[in-house]
């Protein structure tokens, strides 16, 4: 093909050796040559950034939770801190820093191209300093030092404290620490750890059940208040019963809060003393303390115990401190419930409207408007579609149901406000397009002979979509509900407006009847990122666990698509055996 | 200023005394202790100013009753009113007092009008890049290098760092600026107060929370930027404001809070719906109780904001008669 354009566009004529020359010069634009190259560099482009993204999310969200060592750093100025460093950065002091320094740090620095450097720690103890980072100049340091015995402790409240064990009390006697006690310390932490989350327990079940059935009570009663107006006689009898069976629970709360009180009183008696570098001592409940280690003294061994133990209480614990510590459990859970119910209401959706577009309608201009509109929608900025959950769904749906079904609890919103069900059904109408689109190519690419045939065999029309044309088509559908789910999974800005909010540690799923509460707003990991990053009070504190919280949800959207591909290939795999 | 008389008076008294670093927390205000018979749902629309410590003390406050059901929203201090009117929301976090037309709304619903309670003090505090040589600003400064109408009186645009005294590498930069944005109470506060209720410049960089704004500026050596002081990093500093020209500079701290010499310090309110003819439920009640405990204002340090006084406590109590 190349030859006869080139000879029939009068190269013929020339000499040779030009001829030649020019021939391979339109024979490499022409064969492509160029554009193979710019497809590939733009495909090594594109997978370059993505791997370059992935790195270094996971690198990021990796390094976290590994153990730092603590140095003591000792100012010129006399000042003395103990901190992980964090990062050491170069900068241009002005003449107001320089000012007041030794002439051979003016002239260190003037000879490094007036550049000093810094370095940042984290110095934790914010109950003692108010701050919990600080920057300090390489030439305002006197000496740093790692010295043994110092530690890193994790609290319930108010962050790390960095510095070292002054003292336990455990019971009655208190206790110098001296090196033979540090067993026995961790020994009576481990129990204290226990014996509080034991305390959890009985507040969370046992209390939470006593209390749930008390206001269901008073639900009920409130209904039937509704119901049959205040005077009658079906009220005053519902009064009594209620009155009984409150006596009743409170009698179980009674017991349930002297077992909580004894709990305490134990956990009030054993108390560890920590000092910083400086000598200041705080005293805590021995209970409070997370986690605790001597960050200069751990090896190996010691080092991979704690960061493991970090990765599980993140994975496994209810979030604390407005989010900025404990785990995203949650989160997770929210997540992973918010994916699946989307997937659940998005795919008969999908593909029945899709099955009738492309099996039943006639193919005429109306069609052809709905699925111009289809494809439309798939481009509608995802916030729309938050706005339109929030005032359909959650307002006027959920509103007109609380005023059939859920009269009692007014003024208090029970589906009239933003939710899981609402959010799943905002994220279905937001990725339903995907489907339709892929079940319809997925169901046009089923060869007409086969409906033929099956039509010849007397099976009716549905019996032919039913049999023939959707088992065929399965695989593609479930290409469109993957992308579905995929794009829903990673989809933060709609849920904000109906459901997802930073803090609701109860879980959708309970033990309580009717076990799933579709109407409880949730967390979602999405919104936890931007939560963490751009709303904690310290966001240097918060940065390591964005990408921490981002690895995770990349981890969970990456599993949640491999398990809708292994059903995908076992799907095909089923339909190539059957195949004639 | 209404803040500064309102502030002044109510710590003139009282003398805080502030160890390095560490707030001081009233000692006469009471430890919580839990009753019984506490359970329910308890919601929270409003204020993202307020987003961490409505957590904070929700978290305390799950911690004595745990089967309480929390849920806790920030998206603004303009979205609580609403969050009240409607019924969503039993607490609405607000980082500025209610707008009378807000008040009005309420009232017509509900025909008595809503109860504030003032939770925290905070600062609001100018920041700019911890490099900044920049010593002190007075207010008039502040507006013309925020504002494009310039009530406060500045004369000329401040558009360079050089124009507020900064002088050497920093005198020709220009200044580039990061706020809130409009359904913040923070952004409406800093409107009133520190611009004279002039406008905006277009040029501020509206930013979506509080921590935002501090991370613009952390990263952007020329920035100055507002939020409260307990968004502050190791990477910002607060620059110490005086309230008209040439008077005394002071730093945002909870002395100069209290006292009322920082000219932008204000409450940190939280909206309830109190009817008066009614007995309030416990959760709420108990919730307001835990907010003016000491464990209550414990949370308050921890988030970075000053604590309020016993006498502040026992006064918003009595007025919305919370309290027998």
């Amino acid at each position: 093909m190349t030859t006869e354009l080139a000879n029939n566009s009068g190269t013929v004529k020339l000499g040779r050796s030009t001829r030649f020359r020019r021939r391979t010069a339109t024979d490499f634009a022409a064969e492509g040559e160029p554009f193979v190259w710019a497809l590939g560099g733009a495909l090594a482009l594109g997978i370059l950034m993505i791997v370059g993204f992935l790195a270094l999310v996971i690198w990021n969200g990796i390094v976290t939770f590994i153990p730092k060592p603590i140095v003591v750093v000792t100012a010129t100025n006399g000042d003395v801190f103990a901190g992980e460093p964090v990062r050491s950065e170069q900068f241009r002091p002005g003449p107001e820093v320089l000012a007041p320094l030794a002439p051979d740090a003016r002239a260190a620095i003037a000879a490094n191209g007036g550049l000093a450097s810094r370095t940042l720690y984290r110095v934790g103890n914010y109950d003692l300093y108010g701050e919990d980072f600080r920057w300090i100049a390489a030439h305002d340091v006197k000496s740093i030092e790692a010295p043994t015995g110092l530690v890193l402790v994790e609290r319930l409240e108010w962050g790390p404290f960095i510095g070292t064990i002054k003292s336990v009390e455990l019971g009655d006697s208190a206790k110098e620490v001296a090196a033979s006690t540090v067993g026995e310390i961790a020994a009576a932490h481990d129990r204290a750890r226990e014996r509080w989350q034991r305390l959890h327990r009985i507040e969370r079940n046992d209390i939470g059940a006593v209390n749930y059935d008390l206001n269901q009570d008073r639900l009920r009663l409130r209904k039937i208040e509704i119901e049959s107006g205040p005077a009658s006689q079906a009220y005053t009898q519902a009064k009594q019963r209620f009155a009984e069976r409150e006596a009743n629970l409170k009698r179980d709360y009674e017991r349930l809060s002297a077992m909580v009180a004894a709990l305490r009183a134990d956990d009030d008696k054993e108390v560890i003393t920590f000092a910083d570098v400086r000598g200041r001592e705080k005293t805590i409940s021995l209970s409070a303390v997370v986690r605790m280690y001597k960050a200069n003294d751990l090896g190996l061994v010691g080092k991979i115990g704690v960061y493991l133990s970090r990765w599980w209480e993140f994975l496994s614990d209810e979030p604390r401190e407005a989010n900025t510590e404990g785990g995203v459990f949650p989160a997770i859970f929210g997540t992973f419930v918010m994916t699946l119910l989307l997937v659940v209401a998005v795919t008969p959706f999908g593909v029945i409207t899709a099955l009738y577009l492309r099996e039943y309608a006639k193919q005429g201009r109306l069609v052809a408007v709905a699925r111009i509109s289809v494809n439309n929608l798939a481009g509608v900025p995802s916030i729309v579609y938050g706005v339109f959950g929030l005032g359909f769904f959650a307002y006027i749906l959920g509103g007109t149901i609380d005023h059939l079904f859920y009269a009692e609890r007014l003024p208090s919103p029970t589906f009239g406000s933003g939710g899981l069900l609402w959010s799943s059904l905002t994220l279905a109408l937001l990725t339903v397009p995907v489907v339709i689109v892929a079940t319809e190519e997925a169901v046009a690419a089923v060869p007409r002979s086969m409906r033929e045939g099956s039509l010849a065999c007397g099976a009716s029309k549905w019996q032919t979509i039913r049999y023939v044309v959707l088992p065929r088509a399965m695989p593609g559908i479930m290409t469109g509900i993957i992308l579905a789910m995929a794009r829903g999974a990673g989809e933060v800005a709609p849920l904000m407006l109906v459901g997802v909010v930073k803090l609701a540690p109860e879980l959708p799923l309970d033990g309580f009847f009717p076990y799933i509460h579709l109407e409880r707003s949730f967390m979602h990991l999405g919104f936890h990122i931007y939560d963490v990053g751009f709303q904690s009070r310290n966001s240097e504190a918060g940065k390591p666990m964005v990408f921490v919280a981002t690895l995770l949800l990349i981890v969970l959207i990456a599993l949640m698509n491999a398990s809708a591909i292994v059903v995908r290939n076992r799907l095909k795999r089923k339909f190539v055996g059957s195949q004639f | 200023m209404r803040m500064k008389t309102a502030l002044g008076a109510t710590f003139g008294v009282i003398a805080m005394t502030a160890a390095a670093g560490a707030q001081q927390i009233d000692p006469s205000l009471k430890p919580y202790n839990a009753v019984s018979g506490v359970s329910g749902n308890l919601k929270s629309i409003g204020s993202d100013t307020l987003n961490n410590l409505m957590t904070l003390w929700a978290e305390g406050f799950k911690a004595k009753y745990p089967s309480v059901k929390i849920e806790i929203e920030g998206k603004g201090s303009s979205t609580a009113p609403p969050a009240l009117i409607n019924g969503t929301a039993q607490f609405g976090p607000m980082s500025r007092p209610m707008k009378s037309a807000e008040i009005d709304e309420f009232e017509k619903k509900f025909g008595y009008k809503p109860s504030a309670i003032r939770g925290a003090v905070d600062a609001l505090a100018i920041f700019v890049h911890k490099d900044n040589p920049i010593k002190c600003l007075s207010l008039q400064q502040v507006d013309a290098v925020f504002s494009k109408t310039r009530k406060g009186g500045g004369d000329k645009d401040i558009a360079t760092w050089g124009q507020v005294g900064a002088t050497g590498d920093w005198a020709d930069k220009p200044i580039s600026l990061y706020g809130r944005n409009s359904a913040s109470g923070t952004y409406g506060y800093f409107k009133e107060v520190a611009l004279f209720n002039g406008d905006y410049k277009d040029s501020v960089k509206e930013q979506p929370g509080s921590s935002a704004v501090v991370q613009g500026v952390a990263s952007d050596k020329f920035a100055i930027g507002y939020s409260g002081v307990g968004y502050k990093t190791a990477d910002v500093r607060s620059v110490p404001l005086s309230a008209t020209v040439g008077a005394e500079c002071f730093n945002a701290t909870s002395e100069n809070a209290y006292s009322g010499d920082y000219p932008i310090s204000r409450f940190l309110y939280v909206y309830v719906n109190v009817n008066p003819n009614q007995r309030l439920d416990p959760i709420r009640a108990e919730f307001i109780e835990y907010v003016y405990s000491r464990q209550g204002q414990e949370a308050v340090v921890k988030d970075g904001y000053f604590p309020i006084t016993a006498k502040i406590a026992e006064t918003d109590l009595k007025v919305n008669k919370l309290r027998n």
